[in-house]
Formats: C-alpha cells, sequence, structure tokens
C-alpha cells in the first residue's frame, strides 16, 4: 500500500467516525440538546417567535373579510340553534312536571287501590264563563265511565260526572254553585253541606251547620259518605271563616279546597268502590 | 260584521275561553271574549243588530256548554241592545267611550245572567255574584276593548265604503 492511499483511508476512518458519533449524539430521542444547537436555538428563539406571531397575523387579516362572511352565517345558525334548544328545554321541562304530577296521581292510585278502581284522565277544556264551574276529561263511556262518578286528585275531591260521550265527559266541580256535597268536620264529625259559590273563585260553603256545633277555623273538612255519589272520607277542604247565617239557627263556614281548581291538568274518575271499602264506609 | 266572520270570531272566542283563557285568570275571573264580540260589535251597528248578535252569541255559548240554553243568550242580547242604544248617542270612534260601553253593558248582561239564575234555582250570594264575578268579569273585558275596536271599526269602515 503506498503512502497516499493509507492517509486517505485513515481520513474515511476519522470521518466516519466522526460522522457515526454525531450521528449517534443528535438522535432524535436524546432528552439533552448538543451545546451548539442549543446556543442556536436560544439565540433564534425570539426571532421565531416574532416570526410566527407575524405570519398569524398577517393570515388573520387576510382572511378576516372572508371569515367575517362565515361568521355572520354561523351566527345565525348559532342563533337557530339557540332558539331550538330553548325550545328543546321548555318542552323537556314540561315532561319533567307531567312526570312528577303523573307519579304523584300513580303513588295515590297505588296506595287507594284497597278501597278504589281508579282511571286517570286530563282535562281538556273548561267552562266558558266565570260563574259555572265543569271541566271536560279526556275520558268517556268508551273507557267505562258513568255519570255520577266521583272525581279526585290525591290532593282531595274534585266533582261528580254529570254527563258522558264517547270519548269525553263533563264533571261538576264542587265549586261550581249547582253543587252540593254531603260533609262532615274531621274532628268533631259536625256535619253540613258543602256548596259551590262561583266556579272560578275556588273556594265553597259548608252551610247548615249547628250553631252549638265546636266548629273552628283551620279544621278539615271531609265527604260524610251519606249521599250515594261521593265516597266517605275524602278530603274537601280547611275551613277559613264561620258565618252565622240569616237564620240564626245555624252557621256558614267558608272552604279553601285542598285542590287547586285553576291548575287542575290531571285527575282521577272513580269508577268503582271496592266492596271492602263499602262495608267500612257505612253509616258514616 | 258579515255574519260568517261573527260567527267564525265567535267559534275562536269559545275556543280559547274554554283553553287558554283559564292561564290569563286574575282572581279567579276570565274576561269574556264572547261579550266583548257582542258589545264592540253592537255598539258600531244599533240595538236591533246589537240584540240580534247578542243572542246569536249567547245561544252558541249555550249550545257548546250544553245546558241552560238560552241563559247566556239572554244576558248577552240585553248587553248587545244597551250597547247598541248607548252607540247611537255617542261618539263611535272613541277608544275610550267603547271601553266605558263594553264595561257598562257587561255589568248590565252580567247582573241579567245572575237574576236568570237565581230565578232557575242557582243560588250565588249576592256579594259573590256583583264583586267577585260581575264588576271584575266586565272590567277585565273592557280592558281588553281597546285591543280590537279599532280593528272593528276600521273594518266596519271599509264594509261601509263598499256598500
Amino acid at each position: 500500500m503506498r503512502w497516499v492511499t493509507a492517509k486517505r483511508l485513515f481520513f474515511l476512518a476519522v470521518l466516519l467516525t466522526v460522522t457515526l458519533a454525531v450521528m449517534r449524539i443528535t438522535m432524535p430521542e436524546r432528552t439533552w440538546p448538543a451545546p451548539l444547537e442549543s446556543k442556536f436555538r436560544d439565540i433564534l428563539a425570539p426571532v421565531q417567535t416574532g416570526l410566527t406571531w407575524a405570519g398569524r397575523q398577517a393570515r388573520h387579516l387576510v382572511s378576516l373579510p372572508v371569515s367575517l362572511i362565515g361568521t355572520a352565517e354561523r351566527n345565525r345558525e348559532l342563533k337557530q340553534e339557540v332558539a331550538r334548544l330553548k325550545s328543546e328545554i321548555i318542552r323537556l321541562n314540561e315532561y319533567r312536571l307531567g312526570n312528577r304530577r303523573l307519579s304523584v296521581l300513580l303513588e295515590y292510585k297505588q296506595l287507594m287501590s284497597y278501597r278504589f278502581d281508579f282511571l286517570a284522565a286530563s282535562v281538556v277544556a273548561r267552562d266558558p264563563g266565570n260563574w259555572f264551574g265543569t271541566v271536560t276529561l279526556n275520558k268517556g263511556f268508551k273507557d267505562g265511565v258513568q255519570d255520577n262518578m266521583s272525581v279526585l286528585t290525591p290532593e282531595g275531591l274534585v266533582g261528580r260526572v254529570v254527563s258522558v260521550s264517547d270519548a269525553t265527559c263533563e264533571v261538576l266541580l264542587i265549586t261550581d254553585p249547582r253543587s252540593g256535597v254531603g260533609a262532615l268536620v274531621q274532628d268533631n264529625r259536625t256535619p253540613g253541606i258543602v256548596e259551590g259559590v262561583t266556579g272560578g273563585l275556588g273556594i265553597t260553603r259548608m252551610i247548615h251547620i249547628s250553631n252549638d256545633a265546636p266548629v273552628e277555623k283551620g279544621q278539615a273538612v271531609i265527604t260524610s259518605g251519606l249521599s250515594s255519589i261521593y265516597p266517605k272520607g275524602v278530603p274537601i277542604g280547611e275551613i277559613t271563616d264561620l258565618r252565622e247565617e240569616s237564620s240564626g239557627l245555624f252557621e256558614s263556614a267558608i272552604i279553601r279546597p285542598y285542590t287547586d281548581f285553576n291548575r287542575l291538568e290531571e285527575v282521577l274518575i272513580v269508577r268503582k268502590v271496592l266492596p271492602e271499602a263499602v262495608s267500612t264506609s257505612e253509616g258514616g | 260584521m258579515p255574519i260568517p266572520v261573527f260567527l267564525l270570531l265567535l267559534g275562536v272566542a269559545l275556543l280559547l275561553q274554554t283553553t287558554i283563557l283559564e292561564q290569563v285568570a286574575i282572581i279567579g275571573v276570565k274576561p269574556d271574549l264572547v261579550m266583548l264580540l257582542t258589545i264592540l260589535n253592537s255598539f258600531l251597528l244599533g240595538t236591533r243588530e246589537g240584540a240580534f248578535l247578542g243572542f246569536a252569541g249567547g245561544i252558541i255559548e249555550d249550545l257548546f256548554a250544553g245546558s241552560y240554553i238560552g241563559l247566556n243568550a239572554l244576558s248577552k242580547m240585553t248587553a248587545g241592545y244597551l250597547a247598541g242604544a248607548v252607540g247611537v248617542r255617542l261618539n263611535r270612534e272613541n277608544t275610550p267611550v267603547a271601553a266605558g260601553v263594553t264595561f257598562v253593558s257587561a255589568v248590565a248582561g252580567l247582573v241579567v245572567h245572575y237574576l236568570l239564575s237565581l230565578s232557575l234555582g242557582i243560588y250565588i250570594p249576592v256579594f259573590y255574584a256583583l264583586f267577585r264575578v260581575a264588576f271584575p268579569t266586565a272590567f277585565y273585558t273592557a280592558l281588553l276593548a281597546p285591543l280590537f275596536f279599532k280593528r272593528f271599526l276600521h273594518f266596519m269602515q271599509i264594509q261601509g265604503r263598499e256598500m
């Protein structure tokens, strides 16, 4: 081997060794930067930051008019979406409230199943005037509804069915001036008759209460079960005021019904009073 | 107002009264849209038409309710006749006057309703009848008169020109 050739081979070996070493040092998996690279990066970093910011601003400036057109469209779509979602929330809220009301109704229905055979119904219309109190329910002959069936809510007595068609029935509310319900003051069993005053007012009067009866404000009034229409022991309302009747022999009491007649939506029709309940209500 | 239009409005008024108006009831009283429709038309048309429209509106309301047929017919006929009689003596283009006539005529109609109810054996204590039903209903109904009166008047004027 000539001397020149040997020298070239030596340099090649050194070059390969150095290159391989640099390759190894600059592997991407390494966790430390090479000292030169590190210095270079530190010097360039502010410049790179400035250039990147400038580039972004330029792109933003160029694309702004285009993006504004898109934004207006997007804004309109989002407004529509918000309106739709608001309506959805109201609808879901309505379902939630309806579900809660029906749960209470179902609970009461199950609780009283030993006593009554109930049929749930919804109020679909009301009396057009302010004098009388009637409501139309969405259940009729087809569902087994008949005249004079009692209508209740978990809170208390609502009224009785006065006319029935195939798919609907009309209920005379206890607040109607044409309504009369045999009643008792729960604490002392004082009897009387609960009459409606006017349909819209949502109050009733208990008349023909004996003057010497120990009746006071705040006492509960329930059905007496003496008439053949209403079952015994159904809550009617609470005495809020007492007045002497014009004859001087009796008192009358203003009763605030437990049922909120202005917010009546779902009710229970008593299709049948079960035999056990009949035996307990006899003589009441 | 042509009879078909009146009947159509009457149907809408009845539907609203049996459904949505319950939601706007104040102290248990809702406005009487059939009464309002009758009185405003009668005020603009006169006694004969007023009595007829009142009777027609009332009888439809009675048929709708299905009981005591004639009770609303007679009470609304009274209100319609009175509104028509007052209308010929007053400025028929003045909205506050129309609202005042609505109140007075509605009270008269509701008092007749009360007296007829008593004659049918439906007892309502007089205090509740007047101060919790008749006056509040008439007042609430009269409050709505300005919303509709100008439209009715405009409609009648167009009708008058076409005739």
